[in-house]
């Protein structure tokens, strides 16, 4: 059924303005600070460059840390899936911190917007702070992405933003959790609110404020991080006013040009070193809501031109009914997230002057452009990420053509797959818990080494999966096991990192039984693909298990150390799904690993000896997808070079008898 | 005669500091003695009896205790020359180790490089997979047991893991800290089947949520404990034989000692031991000078080190990263950054300047020191700067080359910036004191401290020269550079008048309130704990006193604020004074307004720090009364900042300060050890104690 347009809805389709239009639109109502024609040169000598560019990261990492310790959720504190970030006058991105990038594209829209619809009524004024969570502005790419920003004015002029974004644990909808995966469309979710007010002339506006947290099943908690998000506003205000007493306004907004110019020139000069081609690249991703069964794609054609990229996002599905369509700000995240990692590991994060080096070409009303109220509470793990795939394909494919970039070509790392749990806990009070440990996926292989085991994931640098005994003690449940998970890492001459595996079930629970919903990607198909010959990282899989044997074999002393000892009948949870679970039902996940490279019959017969070794490869998949043949725990060399003589000429269509013949 | 010794064990040096009970200080200093380092000890010990003028035997005769910081257990895991660990832990958690909370791949790197994703990993594992075993047993977070301890499994275990010849037996398991049964159990199983093996349990090592930083910490204290009694046994035999009476004792990382002996059984404590001696030595100058709040600066060649002292006492922090994994010990907080004397400036990708974190080291070291270096240094600008006397450096112990300083700054900076020599040279000088003003700033004011209640003490080689500037903007008190009698073995200093200070803590989480009975018990078994400790100790304390503090957040938050609670009887009151405290702090913290109390709160662990207090006060003597009128040796050209250009400075000789003597800057005080700017717009004056104390005008 398509999707019926919300006529009035489109002025909260954002698009940023060009700096000088932005500026002219909104100059006569609030005034915007400015350099001087030559400033930029003439007023910043070297030395003072860098002592206030170190500043300005310093602030935005302090800004990060403060929240996280500020924040009441795993999800921020432990997790980091939040972002923090210093934007000139105009809303372009300075320095952003090390926490989730994919918010690092997005904050900027969200101010811009504000600029041009908020400077009339009700005002931008001193000591104002703003809340958003309008994926069609920006700020975040989902509803549960809150955006606190605040104009820092300095002599009466807007001198610079400072902004923080922080996953809430639910603000509202259907379903826990806010990923609402029954959604159609945006009505079902939590509703999108465009900028308010929160903090006024410095006082927070409790109407405004009970407006924000009445719509959540853990209003405290939001209330406590949507103060920890101000705080962090706050503390960057301070250190920035100290920094502009110190060295003048001029100087440091020169700075903070220079600092955008710098990285945009950087890239530019890297961009330059691929030759000019086309890339072009499909990414797939399957169901956009419970009992949904569709494949969509994502379409790509990267064009490498000069010192620019441009990516046409043209031929993408159109948006879908269910919930995990992404706006423009989601398309947007989903792109620097892999751009980022791949193309700047070593350029400072200055969005606003990268993303000069970028052309966006984008239908309308497709499945990461997706027009209102299409449903989007599950865009940053849904369409935003396929986003990603697809974007990450591309930059490989052209990194891998210079010598300059091809050190950071790796494969795709895992798709995040989500299980919330609800209900109330062992003191009786409501809870809601989003598992991250699947966050814990297993690297891509580079060309040169093996990825990292249980790495994380590209979009959370910084990414934290929280100690069992932490979850268990804010969470009714009681783990089985939580482990590394055998052969999950794509197979090559690199091998992918492993993923890993939980089984949890209900422990001291207030009454017996917990609200359960999935929601992920990339359990049809792998996602981590492998590259050169290398095979993809294991795909997510999880189940159910109902009247599992687990009490009864711990009765007698003995702890079930996998899927086959628990018995029970196995019920395989969808890519999106809704359940309950009751006092003997486990949950079992086995998480992404990473792709590998190259050849597996190339990987060196030690290192899948060693792999063996430490439970990361079984003997079985040593002897049939490495043809390694151990003898003991070393590597019979002889064998092995048979072995793999043998199965190479079978690869060749010999068949497995005369291969020995012939061999 | 009383006396007690410090001894600081360094790279390069190894410094002994002694004070006796009738007022007298004496000093040794000699070359560290890489591998064995308990060479340099016995070498110092001599020396050090020569500057008393008594035979070693006499005056170990006489010693009440030596202390002693020791790299031995940061060597050791640094190097990975430990021993092999077999691992217990609970079913299905064996790869607790191997998964890290995935923060391994990155903790403790530098921005820069936690930015480079892609080029991130985790650390050697800490032990093989095969030397882990899982056990079948489980309890849950109220302490419960749910599933009991198999024994028979156990046993098996545990004779494999003795058949693959481990030295010592780690046992970590969930939970562990609610309910220790099954841990001691299978220790008792361990000692049946091998007596002799070492073993470490979490329960006792680290009883705090968290599994984790737990496991690593029980680990690692398996890892090193070995190594440790191999090192501390002999040494203390040797100084028995050699006529120790009193006790010999091993500077903790949390600041405070404990005997040799005993020191094994806490490895993971003495980890830091090398690093505290300084902050301690802080606390105890500042509290003979009435300083009571002080910013410990150590610069050294290669690290830079910020400490805090409160209130008189060393700030802690709960936990540690080294070689990527967490350590949840406590320890002294000292932040770190790669900007001694010998970090190394060059210009990245997009010809920004940076200075550090690489470091030249020892070897070759800064360009100027003629040893093969080629990459300029701070210690080269301040060379080209006039700063350092190339023919005075180290008191002329070492001559530096100024061509080559100035080579390295042109190849490397001046020329591709189109920069002068000179202005290359400023250009790392000030980038250096405003990196480290940074990371002090961090260190003060993200603890929700206000800097102008401090005073900064600057030691290590390289601080004097920089400390004017790196504590200009922060509104200190002022700023100062210990010289006299603990000038160059100031950490030693620290080590000799430390007080033993011992540290237990366990992890109770609940929802804020709790009991306060309860709340009450729980500190009284900690101090009992405690008490019992410092009377195995053998010193004869002349008074002992117990701090407590617990671990406070709102509902949900995952970091917690050490928040004090009152001594003695505790009840419904103290709750709300303590949930008060918090929130006060919290304030502090983060902002106000930031405090929300609706959310709830919980706390988490409870924690004691007991102080035997030393029989014996390291008193300083004073220093010459002023007798003369203080002359400048010498001046010369330096460029001591780029607004004021070159100019030609004063330059005093240290050897000339007597108590009540002024100084003025701009001006260079060259002692034996090190050399002082005092910055234009700085006053210095010598304290009673020969100090040279520096405030802004």
């Amino acid at each position: 059924m398509a999707i019926q347009k919300v006529a009035g809805s489109e002025r909260f389709a954002y698009r940023p303005s060009e700096r000088a239009t932005l500026r002219s639109k909104v100059q006569s109502l609030v005034p915007l600070h400015d350099l001087e024609e030559g400033d930029e040169k003439n007023a910043l000598d070297t030395l003072s460059y860098e002592v206030i560019r170190h500043r300005l990261v310093a602030i935005t990492t302090e800004m990060g840390e403060a929240l996280k310790r500020m924040s009441g959720s795993l999800i921020v504190a432990e997790a980091n899936d939040f972002n923090t970030g210093i934007m000139d006058e105009i809303g372009d991105v300075v320095s952003v911190g090390l926490y989730n990038t994919q918010l690092t594209a997005s904050m900027d829209l969200a101010i811009k917007w504000t600029l041009e619809n908020r400077a009339k009524s009700p005002g931008i004024n001193e000591g104002d702070i703003f809340l958003c969570n309008d994926p069609w502005i920006g700020g975040g790419l989902h509803q549960n992405d809150v955006t606190i920003f605040s104009p820092l004015f300095v002599d009466g002029e807007i001198f610079a933003w400072t902004c923080s974004t922080a996953h809430q644990l639910d603000v509202g909808s259907i379903s826990p959790g806010s990923f609402s995966v029954n959604s159609k469309n945006v009505f079902s979710e939590s509703t999108p609110i465009p900028p308010i007010k929160i903090v006024a002339a410095g006082v927070v506006q409790s109407d405004v404020e009970d407006a924000y947290v009445r719509r959540s099943r853990v209003p405290n908690f939001i209330a406590l991080d949507m103060r920890a998000m101000i705080g962090t506003n706050s503390i960057a205000h301070d250190r920035l006013r100290s920094l502009v007493s110190k060295y003048g306004a001029v100087r440091v907004k020169a700075a903070m040009r220079r600092m955008m110019n710098d990285a945009e020139m950087r890239l530019r000069t890297r961009l330059k070193t691929i030759p000019d081609c086309v890339k072009e690249s499909v990414a797939y991703v399957e169901s956009a809501c419970l009992g949904d069964r569709e494949i969509y794609k994502v379409q790509l054609k990267a064009t490498k031109k000069g010192d620019k990229l441009i990516l046409d996002f043209r031929g993408t599905s159109p948006q879908v009914e269910g919930f995990m369509n992404c706006t423009y700000a989601g398309l947007r995240g989903g792109v620097f997230t892999v751009v980022l990692p791949l193309l700047c590991a070593d350029i400072p994060w200055a969005i606003g002057g990268i993303a000069r080096c970028f052309e966006i070409i984008t239908d309308e009303g497709t499945l990461n452009n997706c027009e209102f109220p299409a449903g989007i509470s599950k865009a940053s793990v849904g369409a935003a990420w396929v986003t990603q795939n697809a974007a990450h394909e591309c930059l490989v494919a052209l990194m891998d053509l210079s010598d300059e970039t091809r050190k950071w070509v790796t494969g795709l790392p895992l798709a995040p797959c989500v299980g919330i749990l609800s209900g109330l806990d062992q003191r009786g009070q409501g809870f809601v818990m989003v598992s991250g440990d699947n966050l814990a996926g297993g690297f891509g292989a580079l060309p040169d080494r093996d990825g990292v085991d249980t790495g994380g994931c590209f979009c959370l640098p910084m990414g934290k999966i929280a100690d069992v005994e932490m979850t268990e003690f804010t969470t009714p449940v009681l783990y089985l096991w939580r482990r590394e998970r055998r052969d999950s890492g794509g197979a090559g001459r690199y091998r992918g990192g492993v993923g890993g595996s939980l089984a949890i079930m209900l422990h001291g629970v207030s009454d017996n039984h917990i609200h359960f919903v999935a929601t992920g990607m990339g359990k049809a198909v792998p996602v981590a693909t492998g590259l050169s010959g290398g095979s993809s990282g294991a795909a997510h899989h999880d189940l159910i298990i109902r009247g599992s044997a687990a009490k009864a074999m711990m009765d007698r002393a003995h702890m079930p150390r996998d899927v086959e000892e628990l018995a029970g009948d196995r019920m395989i949870v969808a890519v999106h799904d809704e359940s309950e679970l009751s006092a003997d039902d486990i949950y079992v996940a086995e998480w992404h690993g990473g792709g590998g490279y190259g050849d597996p019959m190339l990987r060196d017969p030690e290192a899948v000896a060693r792999d063996v070794d430490e439970g990361l490869v079984s003997r079985k998949a040593a002897e049939t997808v490495y043809g390694v043949i151990l003898n003991g725990d070393k590597a019979d060399a002889e064998a092995t070079h048979s072995y793999r003589r043998v199965l190479r000429m079978q690869r060749a269509g010999v068949n497995e008898e005369a291969a020995y013949e012939l061999y | 005669m009383g006396l007690v010794i410090g001894i600081d064990i360094g790279g390069t040096f190894t410094d002994a500091f002694a004070a006796s009970d009738d007022g007298h200080v004496y000093s040794a200093k000699t070359h560290s003695t890489p591998p064995d380092f308990s060479r340099g000890l016995i070498n110092v010990l001599n020396d050090l009896a020569k500057v008393i003028g008594v035979s070693v035997a006499e005056m170990l005769g006489n010693t009440l205790y030596i202390c002693h910081g020791t790299t031995a257990a940061l060597n050791a895991v640094v190097t990975g020359n430990v021993a092999k660990v077999g691992f217990l832990t609970t079913a299905g958690h064996a790869d607790s180790l191997r998964i890290m909370n995935v923060e391994g791949r990155y903790a403790g790197l530098g921005p820069e490089q936690i930015q480079d994703i892609i080029s991130t990993r985790k650390p050697a594992p800490l032990l093989s997979r095969k030397l882990v075993r899982e056990i079948d047993e489980r309890v849950d977070s109220s302490g419960s047991v749910v599933l009991s301890l198999n024994e028979a499994t156990a046993r098996a275990s545990i004779n494999e893991l003795v058949e693959q010849g481990v030295e010592a037996i780690a046992i970590s398991l969930l939970w562990s800290f609610k309910n220790p049964a099954h841990e001691t159990r299978l220790r008792e199983l361990v000692r049946e089947i091998a007596p002799d093996l070492h073993v470490s349990i979490s329960s006792e090592i680290c009883p705090k949520i968290r599994e984790y930083p737990r496991n690593v910490t029980t680990v690692v204290s398996a890892q090193v404990g070995p190594k440790l009694k191999t090192y501390l046994r002999p040494l203390d035999n040797e100084l028995r034989e050699m006529g120790l009476t009193g006790s010999f004792l091993v500077m903790q990382g949390a600041g405070g000692a404990v005997t040799a002996l005993d020191a094994p059984e806490q490895a993971a404590t003495t980890i830091g031991s090398v690093l505290t001696g300084g902050v301690v030595g802080c606390a105890k100058l500042g509290e003979l000078r009435g300083d009571a709040n002080i910013i410990s600066t150590d610069m050294g060649g290669t690290t830079f080190l910020v400490g805090l002292v409160v209130d008189g006492e060393p700030v802690k922090s709960t936990h540690t990263i080294l070689n990527q994994y967490s350590i949840a010990t406590p320890m002294v907080d000292i932040a770190t950054i790669g900007s001694g004397g010998g970090a190394i400036a060059s210009l990245d990708a997009g010809g920004n300047l940076r200075v550090g974190p690489n470091s030249a080291g020892a070897r070759p070291g800064p360009a100027c020191y003629g040893e093969g270096g080629t990459e300029p240094t701070i210690t080269d600008a301040n060379v080209v700067l006039g700063i350092l006397n190339p023919d005075n450096f180290l008191g002329g112990k070492k001559k530096l080359d100024k061509t080559l300083a100035e080579d390295a700054i042109r190849t490397r900076i001046a020329e591709p910036l189109g920069l002068s020599v000179e202005q290359a040279a400023i250009a790392i000088f000030t980038i250096a004191n405003d990196q480290t003003a940074q990371l002090i700033r961090q260190s003060v004011v993200n603890k929700g401290y206000d800097p102008r209640d401090f005073i900064v003490y600057a030691f290590g080689g390289a601080a004097p020269v920089h400390c004017g500037y790196y504590s200009a903007d922060m509104g200190v008190k002022g700023v100062l550079v210990p010289l006299g009698s603990t000038a160059s073995t100031f950490s030693a200093y620290g080590l000799a008048s430390s007080d033993i200070v011992l540290t237990a803590e366990t992890s109770n989480p609940n929802t804020w309130p709790v009991d306060a009975r309860g709340m009450q018990g729980d500190f009284e078994r900690l101090e009992q704990t405690l008490d019992d400790r410092l009377n195995r100790q053998k010193v004869p304390f002349v008074g002992k006193t117990f701090r407590r503090e617990v671990d406070l957040r709102y509902t949900m938050q995952i970091a917690e604020v050490e928040t004090p609670v009152p001594a003695g009887a505790l009840t419904e009151s103290s709750m709300q004074d303590i949930a008060d405290t918090f929130e006060d702090i919290y304030e502090r913290r983060f902002g106000r307004g930031t405090g929300f109390r609706e959310a709830g709160m919980q706390s988490i662990s409870y924690r004691v720090y007991a102080t035997g207090h030393m029989p014996v006060k390291a008193t300083l003597p004073p220093a010459r009364e002023c007798s003369s009128e203080l002359k400048p040796t010498s001046f010369r050209n330096a460029m001591l900042d780029s607004e004021r250009g070159w100019e030609k400075v004063a330059v005093y000789t240290e050897s000339d300060f007597e108590a009540g003597h002024e100084v003025v800057g701009p001006c260079i005080v060259e002692a034996a050890t090190t050399t002082i700017v005092v910055p234009a717009g700085m006053h210095g004056s010598i304290d009673r104690l020969g100090n040279l104390v520096m405030t802004y005008e």
